[in-house]
């Protein structure tokens, strides 16, 4: 059947409402920001303790291990691994320390390896960047898993950064790397592996922690007025739910019909 | 033995427990009771309110590595369709062995069903890469994404096909998925599309899917190897003429799979006591000690 | 600069709002079904070519590391071996030449090549590696399940039930009182349905929001972190 109209009625509602709040209320933020405003953001203890990782690594002489995890460019995670990556490669450059960054996915290893190249020019130490520094496993989860938890058994690296989109691996990298005595800082959004990471792991970003770190160590005012920004509009998610339970108890469905999506359930 | 030997014990004396715990209640079945709980009955009532009229579409969204917990939901599942005479469109969008995963199960399972025909009652459409893409695509036309079935047929030329074009045909998607692709049915095909969606996945997925169940977002959930194994309990309890498939000794299915697991995590438990119980004697010792000292 | 920062800065911006945009338009409006689904099968595309890139990368170190005989180097032979001869044989069998004639069994019933292969080496290889799991969440719980403070107590209370609950040691546990059984299994449930759903929509919710802002972050140019360029 061939629409009515050139909008779709059924999304236009609460989605594009909330598009539109939560675009407004981060672009303020990044306009506040960069106007010389304050923005507090509490301390991860993740992210401190990456420069403490590395410079163990260094003490040690032995590796700093970086996996991006299992997504690709397309997923957020990934993105947000690699503004990490660009950090500690940052840290692995000053300190003249061994890094090695497997890759699962061919566009993520593409990504990786410009960011790890350009934050070793950054640093001002483009003579210590290898080819061998980046480098592309394979795309099978399992097949990839085998490759570098041997890899550390083998080369018993110092630290490991487990950052960026896991599967079922998850809890055997980990694992295999606590065995190696290694320090590890995890970071993941997939809420099904978060748990084996917070057990396993000596730091863990969870879920947005994770996309706030590469903000978070730039100290940018755009990305710290980003993650503020995003900040304001869970608290006002928090209120719509809270409205909407009040709402639900005393029978009135007007909230709950308007955050429903279309034609679902 | 000191205290400290002992919370310290050497894991490959956990492995070698676990390794005992997983091989003799494989090779001695014990037959533990199996007790059904709500998710897994509310996909098994909408499966028994279908009938030969209706469509349910199966997604293979697992590969190997999960077999030993997707592959016994898997086959309930379609043979629970296959008994009601419900029309079954399968199809894989994992890529690392999703569609060999398909015709694994359609091969074991379809045999026991000889008067069900290829092309009428059960379709193989086979793989489709860029799953949200292939989803978003079937919503506008099934033939859009798969043209040809697994085997290279015209979708026109099957008689099935010719009544399912779009998810508006189908009554039921159930898929079986180890990431993802599980919530994009969720998420997408159920939110944008409105077609009731089941989900079987693993054990270390399932308390992110029981939200999308509590929400109504997907009417059935088959939680690992127990939602497997209940499953199972159920189709042999309202079906007994499927109970061959499930007493044939030393084929696998969820409910013997269950023995392995219960021994497991009884395993597990004793050895969380134990290290507890150490952690306390020490720490006791150690206050005894200061108490002393002091 | 223009082509290595700017242009790439461009085509994001384009091609991220493509799909917001597109998401409350219907196909009255030219071109939405059009740009609509390309760009989710342009993504695909530049996968597949990707994955070449990958394999170069991984032929490369391994020949090289053959070359220098670096330790392990007969795995590199066998790592080697098995790309060129499984990905030789999806191929042909993907396009159907000679007795490759499919991914799984011919019109007959006999098992290709590539499947005997899938099924011989790539599903065992598969599940013995997942398999290890098992062993590793029984090392880490050991490990990590101890009453050291409030937290770590409550989790291991609630893994204990959870154990407990999702086995038939639950229903017999309390089994011999009438309606016993479904005790541990009904609290179970009530953990997973209760306080795990309620924290992980908290979890849910907050990650999808970190992701919405560095997703418009990216859109906007503000994080350029996947070019490796500075902010």
């Amino acid at each position: 059947m061939s629409p009515e109209t050139w909008y779709d009625p059924t999304r236009v509602g609460a989605p594009l409402v909330l598009l539109l709040l939560f675009s407004t209320v981060v672009l303020l933020m990044i306009r506040l920001s960069r106007q010389g405003r304050g923005m507090f953001i509490r301390r991860i203890a993740g992210i401190q303790a990456m420069e403490e990782a590395v410079g163990r690594a260094t003490e040690l002489g032995r590796k700093v291990f970086y996996l991006p995890g299992a997504g690709s460019v397309d997923d957020i995670q990934t993105i947000a691994s690699l503004a990490v990556l660009r950090h500690v490669a940052t840290l692995t450059a000053r300190y003249g320390v061994d890094f090695f960054v497997p890759n699962k996915d061919p566009l993520a290893f593409a990504a990786a390896r410009e960011t790890v190249q350009e934050a070793y020019l950054q640093a001002g130490r483009p003579d210590l960047f290898t080819g061998e520094i980046v480098q592309y496993v394979t795309y099978d989860q399992f097949a990839y898993t085998a490759s570098v938890t041997g890899m550390m058994v083998r080369e018993r690296p110092a630290a490991n950064f487990l950052v960026g989109a896991y599967h079922a691996e998850s809890l055997l990298l980990a694992e295999t790397g606590q065995t190696t005595g290694a320090i590890q800082i995890a970071g993941t959004a997939e809420v099904a592996q978060l748990p084996f990471f917070a057990v396993v792991c000596d730091y863990t970003l969870m879920g947005e922690e994770l996309f706030a770190a590469g903000a978070f160590l730039s100290r940018e005012p755009a990305m710290l007025g980003s993650i503020k920004g995003q900040d304001y509009v869970k608290a006002a998610l928090m209120a719509f739910i809270v409205c909407g339970v009040v709402l639900e108890v005393f029978g009135v469905h007007w909230l709950h019909d308007f955050m429903t999506l279309g034609n679902g359930h | 033995m000191r205290l400290e030997s002992l919370i310290n014990l050497d894991r490959r004396i956990v492995y070698l427990l676990i390794a005992i715990g997983t091989l003799l209640p494989v090779l001695m079945p014990i037959g533990f009771r199996v007790t059904t709980t709500a998710p897994v009955e509310a996909m098994f009532e909408k499966i028994e309110s279908l009938g030969p009229e209706d469509v349910v579409m199966i997604s293979f969204d697992y590969g190997p590595t999960t077999a030993p917990e997707n592959t016994p939901m898997a086959e309930a599942a379609l043979r629970h369709c296959f008994a009601r005479h419900v029309k079954v469109v399968v199809l894989a969008l994992f890529p690392i062995g999703g569609i060999t995963m398909a015709g694994e199960v359609l091969a074991t399972v379809a045999p026991e069903f000889p008067d069900l025909v290829y092309g009428r009652d059960y379709v193989l459409l086979g793989y489709k890469d860029g799953a949200q893409a292939a989803m978003k695509q079937m919503g506008v036309g099934i033939a859009n994404v798969f043209p040809r079935d697994n085997a290279g047929t015209p979708l026109e030329e099957l008689p099935l096909m010719q009544k399912v074009q779009t998810y508006a045909d189908v009554d039921l998607v159930i898929t079986y998925a180890t990431n993802i692709i599980g919530d994009y049915w969720a998420n997408l095909v159920n939110a944008q599309f409105g077609v009731p969606v089941a989900i079987g996945c693993t054990a270390v997925s399932a308390p992110k899917f029981y939200a999308f169940y509590d929400s109504r977002q997907i009417i059935g959930l088959l939680g690992g190897l127990k939602g497997a194994s209940e499953y199972e309990h159920l189709i042999v309890s309202h079906y007994p003429e499927l109970r061959p498939a499930y007493s044939q000794a030393g084929i696998y299915n969820a409910m013997r799979g269950m023995d392995a697991q219960t021994v497991d995590h009884a395993i597990i438990m004793v050895f969380i006591l134990f290290g507890n119980i150490v952690y306390f004697l020490i720490l006791r010792r150690d206050r005894r000690a200061s108490r002393r000292s002091a | 600069m223009f082509w290595k920062l700017r242009l790439p800065l461009i085509l994001t911006f384009c091609v991220g709002l493509v799909p917001i945009v597109t998401f409350f338009l219907t196909e009255k409006v030219p071109g939405v079904s059009f740009v609509r689904d390309k760009v989710e099968q342009y993504m695909v595309i530049i996968a597949g070519f990707a994955l070449l890139l990958g394999v170069v990368n991984v032929t490369q170190s391994n020949i090289r590391k053959i070359e220098k005989r670096k330790p392990g180097w007969p795995f590199a032979v066998s790592l080697l071996a098995g790309l060129f001869v499984m990905g030789t044989m999806g191929i042909l069998s993907a396009v159907r030449v000679g007795p490759f004639q499919g991914l799984l069994t011919t019109a007959d019933g006999t098992v290709t090549p590539f499947y005997w292969m899938t099924r011989s080496f790539f599903s065992p290889l598969q599940a013995a590696m997942f398999s290890l799991l098992a062993f590793y969440v029984a090392s880490a719980a050991f490990r990590a399940f101890r009453v050291r403070n409030v937290e770590a107590s409550i989790l291991m209370i609630a893994a204990f039930l959870v154990m407990l609950g999702r086995t038939p040691l639950g229903e017999y546990a309390f089994g011999w009182i009438r309606g016993g059984e479904l005790w541990l299994p009904g609290l179970t449930d009530w953990i997973m349905a209760v306080p795990n759903t309620a924290a992980q929509r908290g979890i849910i919710i907050g990650a999808a929001l970190g992701g919405a802002s560095m997703s418009l972050r990216v859109i906007l140019g503000i994080e350029r972190s996947y070019l490796g360029a500075k902010h």
